[in-house]
C-alpha cells in the first residue's frame, strides 16, 4: 500500500477522531450531543494500529506526526484518572491516612526520637542553666517570650502585633504548614534535611519550654501549648517521618533503581503529608481561638487537651483497621 | 534511531504498545514560565494587600492565608485544570504531564510542588537546575519523585502542500531509507529557497537518472520521483 492510498483510506477516521476530541475539550457542546465513548475507543485503537503501521513502513513524516498527535491526544482523554471528590476525601481521612502512618511506624518512631530527644535534652539543660537559652535565640526574642507568657500579658501566645485571633490564625497556617512541608521536602537530601528540621524545631521548643519553666511561667505556658500541641507536634513528627521515608529510599533503594524507589516512596508517603496539612489546619484554629482564651479555667483547658491527645493518638492507632 | 541521540524526545508507551513522543521542555522556557508566574503571584498579592489592609485582623488573616495558598497551591490548582499548566507555562507553550504521557494526577501535582522546597535550595533553584541539566528529560528533583514531566504542547502538524509534479518512476527500486529521504525532501520543498532546493535535489539526482546534474529541471524530476513513491501514478 502506498502512502497516498493509506492516507486516503483512513483520513476520514482520523478526522472523525479529531472532531470527537475537540468536542470533548469544548465543554459547551457536551450536554446537547454526548460523545459516543465506544466509537471514540474503537477509533483510538485503530489509530494506534495505523500509527504502528505507518512507522514500520516509514511513511512520510506528516502522516506519522498527524497520527502521533491524535493518538496521544486520545490517549490523554481515555486514560485520564479522576481522583477528586468528597468520597475520596472521606476515604483519605477514614482509612488511607491512618493506615499510611501505621505502615511507616518505624519512620515515625525515628522521627519522634529525633524530635523529642533534643526537645527533652535542651529543655533540661536550659532549665538548669537558663543562660544557655541565649545560644539558641537572641536576648530580644527571649524577652519577648517572657513578656508573652507573663501574668500581665492580655493574650498569650506568639508575637501578637496585629492583636487579633484571626490574624494569628492566618499566621499559624502560613508558618506552621510551611515548617511541615520543609520537614517533608528535606527528605530528598538523603533524609538529612528532615533530621535537621526535626532536631532543630525540637531543640527550639525544648529550650523555650525549659526557660519559661525556670522563670516560673510554666502554668501560663503549658496551658497555652498543650492543646494544639496534640495536633501540631504530631504533624511535625509525621511530616518528618514522611521525609525520612524518602531519604531512606534514596540511601537503600533495595532491588529497585534509586529513581524508582524515590517515586514509590513519594507516592506512598505523600498520603501522610495530606494528613499533616489537615492536622496543622486544626492546630492553627485551636491555637488561634482556643489556646489563647485566657479566661478559660485551667482544669477545663487541661481536660480538653488530654481529650485531644487521646483522640489524635487513638485515631492514628486504631482508625481504618480491618475489623 | 540515531537522531534520538541528539534530541530530547521522551518515548512514553501506551497500553496499546504505541510509543508516543513527548518533547521535554528545557531550562530556559521553564525559567521564563516561572518568572511570569512569579510576577502574576506578586500582582495578586499586591491587589489583595490593598483590599485587606482596610479590614483589620480578619484582613490580615485572609492575606496570610492567600499568601500561603499562592505559595504552595497556585501551581497545583492550575496544573490540575484542563490546561495542565500555570498561566506562565501556557504562555511559553509548555505543560506538565505524567511521564507516561497522561494528564497529571492530583497526588503527583502536590508531590512535585511540595518538593519544590528541596529544588530551590541552596539558592535560586540550585539543586533543581543541577538536576535538570544532568538529565536528558530535564526533570527537577520534584519531577523525579512525582514521575512527572514538563513537555512542549504539541503543535498542530503543519499542513504539507506538495507541488503538483508529474510522477516519475525511479531508475531502480529504492530501499526504504532512500524512499524516506526523497519524500522528506519533497515535503520540505515549499519551505526551502529555490537554489537550496536545487542543491539538495542535485545530491539525489541519480534516482531520476540525472547523475551529476542539477537545476530546476532536475529538481522537478526528483520531486516527480517523490510523487511516484507516494503512490501517485500518471
Amino acid at each position: 500500500m502506498t502512502p497516498l492510498q493509506f492516507e486516503t483510506q483512513y483520513q476520514a477516521e482520523w478526522d472523525e477522531l479529531q472532531s470527537l476530541l475537540t468536542k470533548l475539550s469544548t465543554r459547551a457542546n457536551q450536554k446537547n450531543s454526548p460523545v459516543p465513548g465506544e466509537r471514540l475507543a474503537s477509533l483510538y485503537r485503530r489509530a494506534c494500529e495505523q500509527l504502528a503501521l505507518a512507522r514500520a513502513r516509514a511513511y512520510p513524516s506528516h502522516i506519522v506526526e498527524r497520527l502521533n498527535q491524535i493518538t496521544s491526544d486520545a490517549h490523554q482523554v481515555i486514560y485520564q484518572q479522576r481522583e477528586f471528590g468528597l468520597g475520596r476525601l472521606r476515604r483519605m481521612i477514614a482509612v488511607d491516612f491512618p493506615r499510611a502512618v501505621r505502615a511507616h511506624a518505624a519512620y515515625v518512631a525515628v522521627a519522634a526520637a529525633v524530635f523529642l530527644g533534643p526537645l527533652v535534652t535542651l529543655g533540661l539543660l536550659v532549665y538548669f542553666n537558663p543562660e544557655l537559652i541565649l545560644s539558641m535565640v537572641d536576648a530580644e526574642t527571649v524577652a519577648q517570650f517572657e513578656e508573652m507568657y507573663s501574668d500581665s500579658a492580655e493574650a498569650m501566645g506568639r508575637a501578637r502585633a496585629a492583636g487579633s485571633d484571626w490574624a494569628m490564625f492566618g499566621y499559624y497556617i502560613r508558618h506552621n504548614i510551611g515548617i511541615g512541608f520543609q520537614c517533608f521536602a528535606g527528605g530528598l537530601f538523603a533524609g538529612v534535611g528532615s533530621l535537621f528540621y526535626l532536631a532543630f524545631n525540637g531543640a527550639l521548643i525544648g529550650a523555650v519550654a525549659g526557660y519559661l519553666t525556670e522563670r516560673g511561667l510554666s502554668s501560663n505556658f503549658y496551658s497555652f501549648v498543650v492543646t494544639h500541641g496534640a495536633f501540631e507536634l504530631t504533624a511535625v513528627v509525621l511530616s518528618g517521618a514522611a521525609g525520612l521515608r524518602i531519604g531512606h529510599a534514596l540511601i537503600a533503594p533495595g532491588r529497585r533503581t534509586r529513581t524508582q524507589a524515590l517515586a514509590l516512596a513519594a507516592r506512598e508517603s505523600i498520603v501522610i503529608v495530606y494528613g499533616v496539612v489537615g492536622l496543622l489546619l486544626i492546630a492553627a484554629a485551636v491555637e488561634a481561638f482556643w489556646s489563647s482564651a485566657r479566661w478559660m479555667p485551667l482544669p477545663l483547658k487541661y481536660c480538653v487537651a488530654a481529650g485531644c491527645w487521646i483522640m489524635v493518638l487513638g485515631y492514628l492507632w486504631r482508625q481504618g483497621r480491618e475489623s | 534511531m540515531s537522531q534520538d541521540a541528539l534530541d530530547t524526545v521522551v518515548h512514553a508507551e501506551t497500553p496499546e504498545g504505541i510509543a508516543i513522543e513527548l518533547k521535554a521542555a528545557g531550562v530556559s522556557s521553564r525559567v521564563f514560565a516561572y518568572l511570569l508566574d512569579f510576577l502574576i503571584r506578586m500582582g495578586v498579592l499586591y491587589v489583595a494587600a490593598l483590599i485587606t489592609a482596610v479590614m483589620g485582623g480578619l484582613g490580615t488573616a485572609l492575606m496570610l492565608i492567600l499568601w500561603f495558598a499562592l505559595e504552595w497551591f497556585y501551581p497545583v490548582a492550575f496544573e490540575l485544570s484542563r490546561w495542565g499548566a500555570t498561566p506562565g507555562k501556557r504562555t511559553l507553550g509548555i505543560k506538565v504531564v505524567m511521564d507516561n504521557g497522561l494528564p497529571i494526577t492530583p497526588a503527583a501535582s502536590i508531590t512535585r510542588n511540595l518538593l519544590r522546597t528541596a529544588d530551590l535550595l541552596p539558592a535560586l533553584y540550585g539543586f533543581g537546575l543541577l538536576s535538570m541539566l544532568l538529565r536528558r528529560d530535564f526533570k527537577r528533583l520534584g519531577d523525579v519523585a512525582a514521575n512527572t514531566l514538563v513537555v512542549y504542547q504539541p503543535k498542530a502538524a503543519p499542513k504539507v502542500t506538495m507541488e503538483d509534479v508529474a510522477p516519475l518512476a525511479p531508475v531502480r527500486p529504492l530501499p526504504q531509507a532512500e524512499q524516506v529521504a526523497v519524500i522528506a525532501l519533497a515535503a520540505r520543498a515549499s519551505r526551502l529557497t529555490a537554489s537550496r532546493l536545487d542543491e539538495l535535489a542535485g545530491l539525489a539526482a541519480w534516482v531520476s537518472g540525472d547523475d551529476g546534474r542539477s537545476g530546476p529541471a532536475v529538481t522537478r524530476r526528483v520531486l516527480g520521483v517523490a510523487q511516484w513513491l507516494l503512490g501517485k501514478r500518471a
